[in-house]
């Protein structure tokens, strides 16, 4: 034996103490700071992340680009409350349901609190000021006898059924705010309600939630947005783990009971997998790592990967026992056989999992490290704690144990099992041909599958259908102009800032035609070369004129010097390009284009601002819904914007020097593929049309980052999933010490993870988050059996001498673990699919035929492949 | 039955009290609005207002303010015109105000570069004053009638008064306190408080000279916690009794602005 299954064996109490140390000693580094904070501030405490924006790193520049613009053009994270009311034909449109609205708003206006104290006080909750809600958007409208209005656009609520549905118009009248705060079919509305920060929407959720039970009317309230969902993530991710990790747990441990039927023997398994979990999990956290919806999934992980070896030696262990009839000696004889064969499976395992800590996503790395730690553990546990269990064991409660135990002794081979695997062996190696022609087509056919994949995620789809966060979503999908947000900014590119503004400077001063603007204008000519920036250029002129107006006697001098001033300040002014005509005609242009992909639902842009107000100061008429024709008109209209009681508003669009602006578009769906698709879009719609002026485009917002991070994360996961391929192969070779058993080891998981694939290109599931995780896994696990067949297959034939007899032998005790194992991890991966997300469903079914596929492959294709090359495989012996 | 008289008695009596004082915080306040905004007869200044928002990013604004008093009577009618000169793109833009002290005020709008005057129905006069930090009725003044003042604490130098609104619905805030300069009844301080009584928004006279006599706020700021940032004003070349006409304040002056006032 191993020295150390031996010092188990000879030394089981310091094992099996010391493994329950390890685990109580991790519990409580967690426990202590997680449960007392203040007096073990420095141990990490358990930390949840259920934030997507964390799949990319914080310095990673898309996300930095995100922060920053969300900070420059101050946007929030929002709760959106949706209203409906499907009782009233005019929807929610009645003067009950604006009253609620009403007071549901002001209820949310002051849902604010001070969180720490002191120097870090800080203000959470509701950003009042940025709230849209009926009573809380500038409505502008005529007012009769060519006076314009600028008002509350529901002041108070309205007393009758007419100032109900008149609010109602008001708002369908004002594109920002029509298919956003009411819907396209004007009967429902929905409030946007920013917050601090993601963190606190769930205590702001739950106001809001007590507030709305309290009114009486026909109307349903969804609430959603992102950070709601998160939320909901937070709470379903705990569920997963409490319900549906012990559920595998019980499920493993009653199918290894129908397979061993000694159930103080199939107890050390099930140590072996909880300490196995505890030390990853507990190291997680201990490290300062959060638990991210990538690593809840490490103990459903572990688990089942933990029992796989421990199967392997109860099942040699149970068929070797009765022909032993001790212990200790079968417990050698099964190590010896199995230390190898265990030692690369947990190898290539290990592999598999930390080849994930290559790609760039961050949890995903951390997910791949811990699952290879755990797999670690659970082999040190394998090889430790289970030769110290059954040594602690009395001799006499293996009595009656084993297979066959009650009858032909010497053959162990008569149970229905044992002859339906060597039916398989005997089918395998006769009709080899057959089989791997069979697998060839199946390949093929996958092939062609891999091609049709589509690369696609969306996390609100990480809910199930039925979910309350996926009725919301349709629910205000379907009446409004789109829930998901992506926003595009534009920022102007100057090349040589001080020759345009020069030059537009002395073309106002010479328009002038006074001596005081063509004394002033010669300056500039002088100037134009030596200035060190605009800034210093426009300023060395201005003084020059002001003092020189300072010291004017007569009118007339002094007026002519005043227009050298305005000259030079509009001059200025030339760099602000989102005020000038040509370039918002620009954007309305883009606007219309992104409105015809069918993808955007709406979007919002300075130019709607700029219309609806050019309109209402021309009696409200359509055909003065435009842009007007100078810069100067399109600056006075949004002057006018300002005397609202929300100027900031205007600056949620463009900056206030005018050089960026943002376009909000609102998208029906979340897909990654539609999203892509729209940003593909503008891409070429911007190289066919180029700007009036240089201006360079890009995104953010969640909608983004989620097709950003995807893009990483098939990237990372295809350089992670060939480097893991090479490895194992590697490592096979060194372990068979030859390069076809190497090759020939790769055979199962490589028809394994092709059909995997190639049935997900073929049945159209989309290529996700969970999908791409699964590849790596797919890879260490579907060598294992693998490793099993071919070690154990050598190991006989070179006792044996000729395959057709180490087949058959291969098809007993081997076949049998492989057997077992396929069953019990495979079955024992089943219960995620009662986890109430459905990436873990996915992971649950595709593991399953994972382990299944890779089972099927192991036992046809292996020994038909060895059928076909033996003599490759097993050259002649010299002797 | 002891027990009743007692308090009756000082019901009545800290009515009688509160009524007394009642009388002298209006006369505060009364004069107060009459110090910040109905000095001379007329009166005229150039304003550089610099709005700074929460990012620190900063837009200016030169503009001319002319105001007379109708019938020289302090917190009677008014007539306001506020000229923009900068940025260029909005020079010549202009407002014009007929302050009426029992109406809704009566204000127009000229935007030169759509060539249009437009009047601005009676509404709110609590939204900002041309993006910045500022409300027209603080440009303009707040009524002193329009609320119910509580002279809340004297010391040496300052009235402090709490006013909250008598029409609670017209208004963001819950109630304000003012520092009344007890020597020239110049507002040097003013605090707006939120439904939860924590300030939100405060104005401060930030420097006052006296100019032909009057105490006049020369600088001036007013900062918002809820939107972030700061409006700073600059009054310079401010002068009263300048003998302003009473026609220019017209809608007819608005498309042809009286230059020669505005030097």
């Amino acid at each position: 034996m191993n020295p150390l299954p031996l010092s188990a064996a000879n030394k089981p109490g310091l094992y099996l103490w010391g493994a329950a140390l390890f685990s109580l000693m991790l519990i409580l580094l967690v426990a202590a700071p997680t449960l007392a904070p203040q007096s073990f501030s420095f141990l990490e405490p358990l930390k949840v992340d259920t934030d997507p924006e964390n799949m990319l790193s914080k310095d990673e520049p898309v996300r930095v680009f995100h922060n920053q613009m969300k900070k420059e053009f101050t946007l929030y994270d929002l709760i959106v409350v949706g209203v409906v009311d499907e009782n009233d034909g005019n929807g929610v449109f009645n003067t009950e349901t604006l009253a609620d609205v009403y007071e549901l708003t002001k209820f949310a206006e002051t849902i604010r609190w001070t969180a720490g104290a002191g120097e870090s006080a800080e203000r959470k909750g509701v950003i009042a000021v940025d709230l849209i809600a009926p009573s809380t958007v500038d409505s502008i409208e005529q007012a009769g006898l060519g006076s314009v209005s600028f008002d509350w656009l529901m002041p108070a609520p309205p007393q009758t059924e007419a100032e109900a549905l008149a609010v109602r118009d008001r708002a369908e009248r004002i594109p920002t705010l029509n298919d956003t705060l009411v819907s396209g079919d004007g009967k429902a509305l929905a409030i946007y309600i920013p917050i601090t920060s993601k963190d606190v929407s769930f205590r702001v959720a739950n106001q809001l939630r007590k507030k709305i039970v309290t009114f009486d009317g026909n109307a349903v309230y969804h609430i959603t947005g992102l950070p709601i969902a998160q939320d909901q993530f937070g709470v379903e991710m705990f569920k997963q783990m409490a319900i549906s990790a012990p559920l595998a747990m019980a499920l493993i441990f009653a199918l290894m009971w129908f397979f061993f039927r000694r159930l103080n023997l199939i107890v050390s398994p099930m140590i072996v997998a909880m300490v196995s979990v505890i030390g990853a999990m507990g190291l997680l956290v201990a490290t300062g790592n959060t638990v991210h919806i990538m690593s809840s999934m490490i103990p459903i992980f572990v688990m089942p990967i933990a029992v796989l070896d421990a199967v392997h030696i109860l099942s040699d262990f149970y068929d070797r026992y009765p022909s032993v009839q001790d212990r200790r000696k079968t417990l050698e004889h099964v190590m010896n056989e199995l230390w190898r064969p265990m030692l690369f499976t947990t190898l290539t395992t290990c592999t598999g999992f930390a080849s994930l800590a290559f790609t760039p996503i961050p949890p995903v790395q951390v997910f791949g490290v811990f699952v290879a730690i755990g797999v670690f553990f659970a082999w040190f546990f394998t090889v430790t704690l289970v030769p110290a269990y059954i040594m602690v064991m009395p001799e006499k409660a293996f009595s009656g144990f084993g297979m066959g135990a009650g009858g032909e002794a010497s053959d162990h081979e008569a149970t229905p099992l044992a002859r339906f695997l060597h039916g398989v062996g005997d089918f395998a190696v006769g009709q080899s041909k057959l089989i791997v022609a069979g697998f060839l087509l199946a390949l093929a056919i996958a092939g062609y599958g891999v091609t049709q994949i589509r690369i696609n995620d969306n996390p609100v789809k990480w809910f199930h259908e039925n979910h309350e966060i996926r009725v919301a979503d349709r629910a205000l999908n379907e009446r409004f102009g789109g829930t998901y947000m992506a926003y595009l900014t534009l920022s102007s590119e100057s090349e040589d800032a001080l020759a345009s503004v020069a030059g537009d400077a002395e073309k106002r001063l010479n328009a002038l035609g006074t001596p005081q603007a063509q004394e002033l204008s010669g300056e500039a000519q002088a100037l134009r070369s030596s200035a060190e920036s605009v800034d210093a250029f426009l300023a060395e002129l201005s003084n020059k004129a002001e003092s020189a107006r300072d010291a004017a006697e007569a009118d007339e001098d002094w007026y002519a010097w005043d227009d050298v001033l305005l000259a030079l300040d509009a001059a200025s002014q030339a760099e602000e390009v989102f005020k000038q005509p040509e370039m918002l005609a620009y954007i309305e242009k883009l606007q219309a284009h992104l409105a015809s992909t069918g993808l955007v639902g709406k979007s919002n842009a300075v130019t709607d601002i700029v219309k609806t107000v050019h309109r209402d100061l021309f009696l409200g008429e359509e055909e003065a819904y435009r842009i007007p024709d100078t810069p100067e008109a399109v600056a006075q209209t949004l002057i006018t914007y300002q005397n609202s009681h929300r100027p900031q508003d205007l600056f949620k669009l463009v900056t206030p020097d005018f050089k960026k602006t943002v376009l909000w578009l609102q998208l029906k769906s979340g897909d990654n593929v539609d999203m892509s698709a729209v940003i593909k879009s503008v891409d070429d719609f911007i190289v066919q049309n180029p700007p009036p002026v240089a201006v360079s485009h890009n995104w953010f917002g969640l909608t983004y980052i989620n097709v950003a991070w995807q893009q990483k994360m098939v990237s990372g996961m295809a350089k992670a999933f060939l480097s893991s391929f090479v490895i194992v192969l590697i490592l096979m070779t060194i372990l068979f010490r030859s390069f076809a058993w190497g090759l020939l080891s790769m055979a199962p998981l490589t028809v394994t993870i092709g059909v995997i694939y190639g049935v997900i290109g073929l049945i159209g599931k989309d290529y996700d988050m969970p999908v791409a995780v699964l590849s790596s896994l797919s890879l260490g696990l579907a060598v294992d059996y693998a490793i099993h067949f071919n070690a154990r297959s050598r190991e006989l034939y070179r006792r044996i001498g000729n395959w057709r007899d180490t087949a058959k032998k291969a098809f007993g005790e081997p076949a049998r673990a492989i057997f077992r194992n396929v069953i019990v991890i495979g079955v024992g991966f089943m219960p995620l699919l009662l986890a109430p997300l459905v990436p873990y469903q996915t992971v649950g079914v595709f593991i399953s035929a994972i382990l299944f596929l890779a089972g099927v492959a192991t036992l046809l294709g292996l020994p038909a492949l060895i059928t076909i090359f033996k003599r490759v495989l097993f050259p002649e012996r010299r002797a | 039955m002891f027990i009743r008289k007692l308090i009756t008695t000082t019901a009545v009596a800290a009515l009688s009290l509160s009524t007394a004082f009642a009388q002298d915080v209006q006369e505060i306040v009364n004069k107060a609005s009459a110090a910040a905004y109905y000095q001379g007869e007329d009166g005229r200044a150039k304003v550089h207002m610099s709005i700074k928002d929460s990012q620190g990013r900063e837009r200016t604004r030169d503009f001319v303010i002319l105001r007379k008093d109708i019938d020289n009577v302090d917190n009677g009618e008014q007539r306001f015109y506020v000229f923009f000169e900068r940025p260029a793109d909005v020079n010549k833009t202009s407002f014009l105000v007929w302050k009426h002290a029992e109406a809704d005020d009566d204000r127009w709008l000229y935007l030169p570069a759509l060539d249009l005057v437009k009047r601005i129905a009676p509404s709110d006069e609590r939204t900002s004053f041309v993006g910045s930090h500022f409300f027209y009725e603080d440009v303009s003044g707040r009524g002193p009638e329009e609320d119910n003042h509580v002279l809340e604490e004297e010391t040496d130098d300052y009235y402090v008064v709490r006013s909250t609104p008598k029409d609670p619905s017209g208004v963001e805030f819950s109630s304000y306190k003012n520092w009344i300069h007890k020597a020239t009844f110049i507002p040097v301080k003013t605090e707006y408080y939120d439904e939860n009584a924590e300030a939100y928004r405060t104005y401060t006279a930030l420097g006052v000279e006296t100019i032909d006599d009057n105490p006049t706020v020369v600088k001036s700021s007013m900062a918002d916690t809820r939107i972030g940032g700061v409006t700073e004003m600059v009054y310079s070349e401010v002068a009263y009794d300048t003998g302003l006409p009473e026609d220019i304040f017209s809608e007819r002056y608005l498309r042809n602005p009286p230059r020669r006032e505005l030097r």
